[in-house]
């Protein structure tokens, strides 16, 4: 094989790369808020149910997670397993595991805040969506952004995991050509991509923290 | 004849079992600029945070303009409902301490998006923050962020921010307590020309002679009572010998 067919057969699996991390940003980052709420619940027992979700979902290997999201349809339920049902099946999985970190980086954020903000929102009257959405988000996000940093950065090398449920990302199909070429480049290529990816990723998110340092808290 | 803008009745609170306000009546009319004074845990603040509906209370009644906010029934402190509480959340302001500023939000906006969310239109509000600005010696800042501000500034911006959305009741708690006294002296004169202003006022302050020269009436606090009430006169030359200390021990 032609070093130009590899470069265009790995772009292509970049393309799904790309996808898988642009959608599980897409569901992950507001349900970890959703989960974030329900962790800080008043009610005892919807706390304690989300900390157990969230315990799982950092506790188990993401492998391991995305093989039974992909089985499940068929062990519990007997349905059969659509070939489309893969990527499904990998935006799923992630979404649920990164849900639950992002969901403990919104917790510390939002719990960092001083008391004193949402008093003078409460005494300024605003109602509770106000005062989340307009007072308390604003300023948790600046708070996070570093750790989703972390997270985000993570999530672009995590998305190799999909291989295991033989998803056509750029992971799988580097591990396919150097197997049947019997030669290690395709996969330092891979590597090379996944770096520059990083690179965009980490450039975009110093760009949103200056964004954000236009004030101090 | 000035009505009743606040009024208190038999006002309890407690914490964990602890009872930090006993039995608390106090009725404040139009135009009367009331100071608290007494020492560090003797309910003040707390009094102010029951009052402004920060925290809840455990009994006795709370009105604002004859409405009732809170009262008992069957020995249970009951609140008014949704729409009558943000009635009455209308009625009054308060400056906190730490002032409280947001600090993402220019000083500008910290004072008009309350006043928009309250219904006034946004040039309305923009006029209304432009004009206390000028008044309060910030216009240079309202382009200005939180964090860009001395303290002395950050707390005149947040008694603009409070009198912005034109509350007929403005409390303080401890204005001054987190400045120093050059800062201090800023945010008094602040205070002062609120007060020639008739500017109904609750201030609760450690700055004896200030709230000996400004205030109408002076309450002295101590472990959940008001232990003393009296214009500055009366409470300045009183015989009860525990105020005269705790006066003292301020003023030299």
């Amino acid at each position: 094989m032609s070093f130009g067919t590899m470069i265009e057969q790995l772009m292509e699996g970049m393309g799904v790369t790309a996808a898988i991390f642009v959608l599980t940003l897409l569901f992950s980052l507001p349900l970890g808020l959703g989960v974030s709420f329900l962790r800080m619940s008043r009610s005892r027992i919807v706390a304690f149910v989300s900390k157990i979700y969230i315990s799982i979902m950092r506790g188990t290997p993401l492998m391991l997670q995305l093989i039974c999201i992909y089985f499940a349809p068929y062990y519990v339920f007997g349905i059969r397993i659509s070939s489309s049902y893969r990527f499904i099946a990998v935006i799923i999985g992630f979404s649920l595991n990164y849900a639950a970190y992002f969901a403990e980086i919104y917790r510390s954020g939002i719990e960092s805040m001083p008391v004193g903000q949402y008093e003078a929102a409460k005494v300024l009257g605003y109602g509770k969506g106000q005062t989340f959405f307009r007072i308390i988000l604003p300023q948790v996000i600046k708070r996070i952004l570093p750790s989703v940093t972390n997270e985000v950065i993570t999530l672009v090398k995590d998305t190799s995991l999909a291989f295991v449920i033989a998803t056509a990302e750029m992971f799988t199909i580097a591990k396919q050509i150097a197997a049947k070429e019997t030669n290690l480049v395709p996969l330092m290529v891979a590597g090379v991509f996944y770096y520059i990816f990083n690179l965009i990723v980490a450039w975009v998110m110093e760009r949103m923290e200056k964004h954000y340092s236009y004030y101090r808290n | 004849m000035a009505m009743n803008l606040l009024e208190i009745s038999h006002m309890k609170k407690g914490f964990d079992g602890v009872s930090v306000l006993e039995d608390i009546s106090l009725s404040v009319k139009e135009g009367e600029v009331v100071s608290i004074i007494g020492p560090s845990g003797s309910g003040k603040s707390t009094l102010l945070r029951c009052a402004t509906m920060l925290e809840t209370m455990d009994g006795g009644t709370l009105a604002y303009l004859g409405k009732n906010a809170a009262w008992e029934e069957n020995g249970r402190c009951v609140y008014a409902g949704k729409a009558q509480l943000r009635e009455i959340h209308r009625y009054f302001g308060l400056v906190f301490q730490n002032f409280n500023l947001f600090p993402h939000y220019s000083v500008l906006k910290n004072i008009t998006e309350p006043v928009v969310l309250a219904g006034v239109s946004k040039k309305e509000a923009q006029e209304r923050a432009l004009r206390l600005l000028d008044q309060l010696g910030l216009a240079d800042k309202k382009d200005a962020y939180p964090f860009q501000l001395s303290g002395g500034q950050s707390q005149r911006v947040s008694i603009a921010r409070a009198l912005a959305l034109e509350p007929k009741i403005l409390f303080f708690d401890e204005p001054t307590s987190a400045l120093d006294p050059e800062l201090t002296a800023e945010v008094l004169k602040v205070i002062r020309d609120l007060a020639q202003t008739h500017m109904t006022m609750i201030i609760v302050t450690h700055e004896m002679q200030f709230a000996r020269e400004l205030s109408d009436r002076v309450i002295f606090m101590e472990n959940g009572f008001i232990r003393v009430e009296g214009t500055p006169e009366e409470l300045f030359a009183t015989n009860n010998a525990r105020v005269r200390d705790f006066i003292g021990k301020f003023t030299v």
